[in-house]
């Protein structure tokens, strides 16, 4: 037995959704989705976590209607993912994606343009508006075969974005991209939030999902695990942190101790301890104190 | 249903640059060469003592055959090399993805790709047909010159001979044409023959010469400047494209391209053999069992008779062959090219990708 959607004010809404991959040769089934209920509001940037094969990438392929599933009912705006009209209000990322390397930036965009209907003036100002969002402007010319892993997904975005869409799928945006151009294109999600978009993601990089998703879902062996926003699953709700600037050397942290055990709470739970960079963090104000971030990029591949 | 054909349209240009830009057409210019030196290559063969005109009636049958199995054979590997790729590499480059997910139905994707491998086709059978119509005009200039120098060596000045000859015709032919009284027309025959007939000592045998030479040269033209050879090349597009049909078939459920190559070519194969086997089965009246006759009602229902393109042969063997007999077949194909398109649209709609 189904449930089915009736009516929907959701971004994306799942139901019961489940896909199973027949194994002829070991005569067994492989459940890639099992029932999966989900729900994400217009304007939410949503996560999708979890390890290879949990699901992630399937999911976002019967979103967009490539993937038929077995069980259960998907609505994209309170449209099926595969109608057109659901299809005119989406953008798409693939995993990796390579694109057409025979064609340039402008040409990439122009195609996929067409493809949704934008013509002549109309286009032409879309195609600059998106490299100068991406930042492609030193992409324009060159066919794609010379890019670079982290030009591409920009490409990639640019192309999702064409049709002016408010729901955009990104499967693993920054799979293989070094760490300046990754916090590029999360620098762009949240761009794209500001501009009201809903983003729909997956990526195992779980701090950058930390830094701009507004939910997640964790998904294990094609169940979803776990749900829910980011403060109320990572807030310990028992222990309290104070940040305080400057150095604080030993006679003060007994004063401090003396003033919190003098409010009731047992000293033997405090902890002092100096706030540290990320490795990202580091890395990222390293590079971007150097001349010209994106000059590599520029220069021409033999 | 405008912006359906529309999508259709810009797919199937960027799948024709693609193969444009990623080099498969050098292939082909490199067999235009080919082509064209091939004739080179044939008048050198050419050895003295031979008869004239048999020998140049030769190297015209070897240009053609050679010409026109040059397209088909270029053409085959064209098309079917190109359209085993078209799927495995949008899976395998993910554009199928970004492709699919934009407001694009799956036939108006598919249908696409096929219009891109039909122009891709189509450029190279025009490009190979340049060829093939420059190296015929370069047989018809050589053996137009063989049939000079030979006519030459049989009558002293032979240029001049024709020119006579001819000229006394044409003007004969006015006065002719002009009627009036008979006896102004036999002086004004007179006058004619006086300026060239009593010029020349055997004027008979001149004519005659100059007849032989017409002939020839007409000959030549004749097999040259044949338009059937039009019709040939359209019948070979139509089974090429015959062939796309139903390598893009394959390739819907195929999930390798080596696999879509092999089983296009066995069903190639096998299209050219039913016929073959119809006639060996059916000359043979009572004894065909009915699951003969069955396995032959089938497979022609699933495999097109290629073996009925055939008919090119006869063209080049210079055979008379009605237009009627070759839209026949054109519109066979395009039947056959309707089903495999549909059956492809089907299979393709439920393909998980």
């Amino acid at each position: 037995m189904v449930d089915t959607i009736a009516t929907s004010t959701w971004a994306v809404e799942t139901c019961g959704l489940t896909k199973r991959y027949p194994l002829a040769w070991k005569r067994k089934v492989l459940v890639a989705l099992d029932h999966l209920d989900l729900q994400i509001r217009p304007g939410e940037v949503f996560g999708l976590l979890g390890p290879n094969g949990s699901g992630k990438s399937t999911t976002l392929k019967m979103l967009l209607g490539l993937v038929i599933p077995n069980e259960g009912e998907a609505r994209i705006f309170g449209l099926p993912p595969d109608s057109l009209d659901a299809r005119r209000r989406v953008g798409f990322l693939p995993e990796n994606p390579y694109f057409y390397s025979f064609l340039n930036g402008d040409e990439t965009l122009r195609f996929y343009g067409k493809l949704c209907g934008v013509a002549g003036a109309a286009l032409e100002k879309r195609v600059e508006d998106l490299i100068d969002l991406v930042g492609l402007q030193n992409g324009r010319e060159r066919p794609l075969r010379s890019y670079s892993k982290g030009m591409l997904q920009r490409i990639g975005l640019a192309q999702a974005l064409i049709h002016d869409p408010d729901l955009l799928f990104l499967d693993e945006p920054t799979a293989g991209v070094d760490p300046l151009g990754s916090a590029q294109i999360r620098d762009l999600i949240l761009r794209l939030k500001k501009m009201g978009k809903t983003v729909v993601f997956s990526s195992h990089l779980l701090e950058q999902v930390q830094e701009v998703a507004d939910r997640v879902a964790i998904f294990s062996l094609g169940k979803k695990v776990l749900e829910g926003s980011l403060d109320s699953l990572l807030a310990e709700s028992r222990e309290t942190q104070v940040q305080i600037p400057g150095e604080l050397d030993s006679p003060r942290q007994e004063q401090v101790l003396r003033l919190l055990g003098e409010a009731g709470i047992d000293p033997a739970g405090v902890r002092f301890s100096r706030p540290r960079l990320s490795l990202e963090q580091l890395y990222l104000r390293t590079i971007q104190t150097q001349p010209g971030p994106s000059a590599r990029d520029s220069q021409p591949r033999p | 249903m405008i912006a359906s054909l529309y999508r259709i349209i810009v797919i199937g240009r960027n799948t024709l640059t693609e193969a444009v830009r990623q080099k498969v057409l050098s292939v082909l210019l490199i067999f235009a060469l080919v082509l064209v030196a091939s004739s080179v290559l044939v008048s050198q063969l050419a050895t003295p003592g031979l008869d004239a005109a048999g020998l140049i009636d030769e190297q015209i049958k070897f240009v053609k055959d050679f010409g026109c199995g040059a397209i088909g054979l270029f053409g085959f590997a064209i098309a079917l090399l190109s359209t085993a790729q078209l799927i495995p590499q949008e899976l395998h480059n993910r554009t199928i993805y970004t492709i699919l997910a934009k407001p694009v139905r799956r036939s108006e994707f598919l249908l696409g790709k096929f219009l891109g491998v039909v122009l891709l086709v189509a450029l190279a059978v025009a490009l190979m047909s340049t060829a093939f119509g420059l190296s015929l005009y370069w047989e018809e200039v050589k053996g137009v010159a063989y049939a000079d120098s030979v006519y030459g060596g049989m009558a002293p000045h032979f240029p001049q001979v024709v020119d006579k000859v001819r000229q006394y015709e044409a003007e004969a032919a006015q006065v002719q044409a002009h009627g009036g009284d008979s006896a102004a027309q036999t002086q004004e025959m007179r006058a004619l023959d006086e300026k060239y007939r009593l010029q020349e000592t055997n004027w008979e045998g001149c004519k005659n010469v100059v007849e032989d030479y017409d002939r020839d040269v007409g000959r030549i033209q004749g097999q040259i400047r044949d338009p059937q050879l039009i019709e040939a090349v359209l019948l070979i597009f139509a089974k090429l494209i015959m062939t796309t049909g139903i390598a893009l078939l394959i390739s819907t459920f195929a999930t390798s391209s080596i696999f879509t190559i092999v089983t296009t070519f066995m069903i190639y194969l096998i299209g050219h053999l039913e016929s073959v086997a119809r006639d060996v089965w059916f000359q043979r009246g009572a004894e065909v069992s009915i699951w003969q006759s069955g396995l032959l009602g089938f497979l022609s229902l699933l495999i097109p008779d290629m073996n009925s393109f055939t008919i090119v042969d006869e063209i080049l063997a210079g055979n008379h062959v009605p237009w009627s007999h070759a839209l026949n077949l054109l519109g066979y194909a395009n039947v056959y090219l309707v089903v495999l398109l549909a059956l492809s649209i089907v299979i393709f709609d439920y393909r998980e990708i």
